[in-house]
């Protein structure tokens, strides 16, 4: 078998592509190429300030999510509510949040302990923290493998949480999407294993879009070894068509999707 | 298929939960699993319906599209054993948590590839529905089965491709999830596979390579736009080409990829031509041409009827002679006669049986369009002296 970072059966398929194309051997230089990336009219559209709030939220709130806009010096009391209240109103007892710097900050997990909501940091003592440890056994696992029992406390936690709450690295304005490079206490499950999706984040983490995000996020890890194994990009609740074409929400990822930009 | 089996084998997998994946239907993969006994399961709603069903995909982008919400109902009755409201709502929320479980429990999560970035390595997958994050991040081992022409220079062109696959395909701004991964869980990582292995798939692709005509069908996305543009797919459906990919996509790839002329080769035929497909595809495939070159190699290689052979031939001689031609239409003209009644014909013997079965033909008149055109052009010219506006010389339009 082969081992970690190999590849087989490489010279053969590449010869063959060679060959194909009427050359004696494989490349050994990427062949010059006179297109790259978006047109220019498209990339040289750059949104600032408040337009990238308005063309982001405009789209969010197309797409059915809620968006709150908060400054800087109420963030923490006002973000705090408004976890409270989106708890409430599906009657969520359990979170899970990304162990970020800026979400700590927030204090969410003392606000929402207030109306007894547990919160599970995503670090490897989580579940101790947040008094879940013995949760999360998969109630329907009927004829499986068991593979689910064994797995990290963390994650059995988090599939029993039903609101997750991340800070994205940046937003995309011009389709409403999330950026959330994946990576140690910034956990993918977080954002994909809830029902409901609360995204935290400063209007200058907002771009116009898609290729400045792959900037950003090229120049945060520049090298290969240190690009995280996971970038996900966002947009909107999670949404079936797949009966009649009729439109579901909530299929397998979060249904509801809530953004709140906080503004100097 | 073996590599993906020796993987499986290793890991003692007994349950594979699968992303949507055309390429894993091109080489008939739940049906290599499934004899050895390992449980595949479909996660996308549309698949796993036809899973249920026991039927393939009628389109590439809404699988089960030809199944009502009684069906489904009733298909959902069968594996849970209650009765179920044919309500969307109702039906998905049975699939959410169904299928909840089959990610948590699966051993190998087995996925395709929108897209492959070469710079860094990294594999792309979108969904709406979320499924495609689910099964490569929850079971330990993810295995991707790519096609080899998903691969794209660098970021600057998935970011095109994306924008341009989510637009074509449902008309979205970008697909809910988009997953960019760049290898297996790294250290500090709390979640996310072990391993990822990556298979890269030819079956036929590379043969189009360096062909003239053929070479751009390796550009296509499958976003599903030709197919909801034609008018030959909205009216047979997807399952009527009896092949994994359908449509006008479907006509020209198949053949292709299968080497097979004879057979896959007549869905060239399942074409009005009129190019819509073209207009609709983002990468501009000019798919209305290669099915006519389709035709072209299969009369080349002698694969069409023996009659069809011989009715072209009889009418390349006679077109290509004018005394010939002449004889031909005169003749046509008396032969006809025992048929007209009232100027039509209203049934005739075979071929012709095959128009006038639905609708009558009008009887050929006796002097035909040249024997005229020699007194059309002196009214012509007469019209011209007496200045009047000279009557149809309206420029063809230009498709």
């Amino acid at each position: 078998m082969t081992k970690p970072g190999t590849m087989m059966g490489k010279e053969a398929f590449m010869q063959n592509i060679a060959r194909r194309l009427g050359r004696s051997e494989p490349l050994r230089e990427a062949p010059a190429r006179m297109l790259k990336g978006v047109p220019e009219f498209y990339r040289d559209r750059k949104l600032h300030g408040d337009e990238l709030v308005e063309e982001f939220s405009r789209n969010w709130m197309a797409l059915s999510g809620k968006v709150l806009l908060v400054s800087e010096a109420e963030a923490a009391v006002t973000i705090g509510a408004y976890a409270r209240e989106i708890c409430k109103e599906h009657g969520i007892e359990r979170a899970a949040r990304w162990d970020h710097p800026e979400l700590n900050k927030l204090g969410l997990d003392e606000t929402l302990a207030e109306d007894g909501i547990a919160v599970l940091p995503w670090r490897p003592d989580g579940a101790e923290i947040a008094g879940l440890a013995d949760g999360g056994a998969n109630p329907d696992s009927s004829g499986a493998a068991g593979n689910w029992a064994r797995r990290s406390a963390l994650l059995r936690a988090a599939e029993t949480c039903r609101l997750g709450i991340v800070w994205p690295d940046v937003a995309i304005a011009n389709t409403a999407t999330l950026a959330l490079f994946s990576h140690g206490g910034k956990g993918r499950s977080v954002s994909l294993l809830t029902d409901a999706l609360l995204a935290v984040f400063r209007a200058d983490q907002l771009v116009t879009r898609m290729g400045e995000a792959f900037e950003r996020f090229k120049a945060a890890h520049p090298t290969l070894e240190s690009m995280p194994s996971s970038l996900n990009l966002i947009t909107g609740p999670s949404r079936s068509a797949d009966i009649e074409n009729d439109l579901t929400i909530g299929i397998h990822g979060p249904g509801k999707v809530y953004a709140v930009i906080i503004r100097p | 298929m073996k590599t993906f089996l020796s993987i499986a084998e290793r890991h003692k997998a007994k349950l594979v939960a699968k992303g949507k994946s055309m390429v894993s239907e091109e080489i008939h993969l739940n049906h290599h699993l499934e004899e050895r006994g390992i449980e595949a399961i479909e996660t996308d709603l549309g698949e796993y319906i036809l899973q249920l069903a026991r039927e393939t995909p009628s389109h590439l982008i809404i699988p089960a599209i030809h199944k009502n919400k009684s069906q489904i109902a009733a298909l959902f009755e069968e594996d849970a054993g209650r009765p179920f409201e044919p309500e969307t709502k109702v039906l998905a929320a049975y699939a959410r948590q169904k299928l909840r479980n089959y990610f948590l429990e699966a051993d190998i999560g087995l996925t395709g590839c929108n897209f492959g970035v070469a710079e860094s390595g990294s594999i792309t997958l979108v969904s709406n529905e979320g499924n495609g994050r689910m099964v490569s991040t929850l079971p330990k081992v993810h295995v991707v089965v790519m096609g080899m022409e998903r691969l794209v220079p660098t970021f600057e062109d998935l970011e095109v491709v994306l924008n341009m696959l989510a637009r074509s395909a449902t008309g979205q701004k970008l697909t809910t999830y988009t997953s960019i991964l760049t290898g297996p869980k790294q250290e500090g990582d709390l979640d996310g596979p072990e391993e990822l292995h990556v298979i890269i798939l030819d079956n036929g692709r590379s043969n189009q390579l360096g062909d003239p005509i053929f070479q751009e069908v390796l550009n296509c996305i499958r976003c599903a736009a030709c197919l909801n543009v034609c008018p030959v797919y909205r009216h047979v459906g997807g399952h009527t080409y009896g092949t994994v990919y359908s449509g006008p996509i479907g006509a020209v790839l198949t053949p292709l990829l299968q080497q097979d002329m004879k057979e896959a080769g007549t869905l060239a035929y399942a074409s009005s031509l009129c190019g819509a497909c073209y207009e609709a595809c983002p990468v501009k495939i000019p798919l209305h041409d290669m099915l006519v070159h389709l035709r072209h190699r299969k009369v080349k290689m002698k694969l069409t009827s023996l009659p069809e052979r011989i009715a072209f031939k009889s009418y390349a001689t006679m077109f290509g002679n004018i005394t010939l031609y002449k004889l031909a239409t005169r003749s046509a003209y008396y032969a006809q006669l025992p048929l007209v009644r009232e100027g039509k014909i209203k049934s005739g013997p075979p071929p012709l049986s095959g128009w006038t079965q639905s609708r009558f033909m009008p009887m050929l008149p006796k002097r035909s369009f040249r024997d005229r055109w020699a007194e059309l052009q002196q009214e012509l010219a007469q019209r011209k002296t007496d200045g009047a506006a000279p009557n149809g010389t309206r420029k063809e339009e230009k498709r």
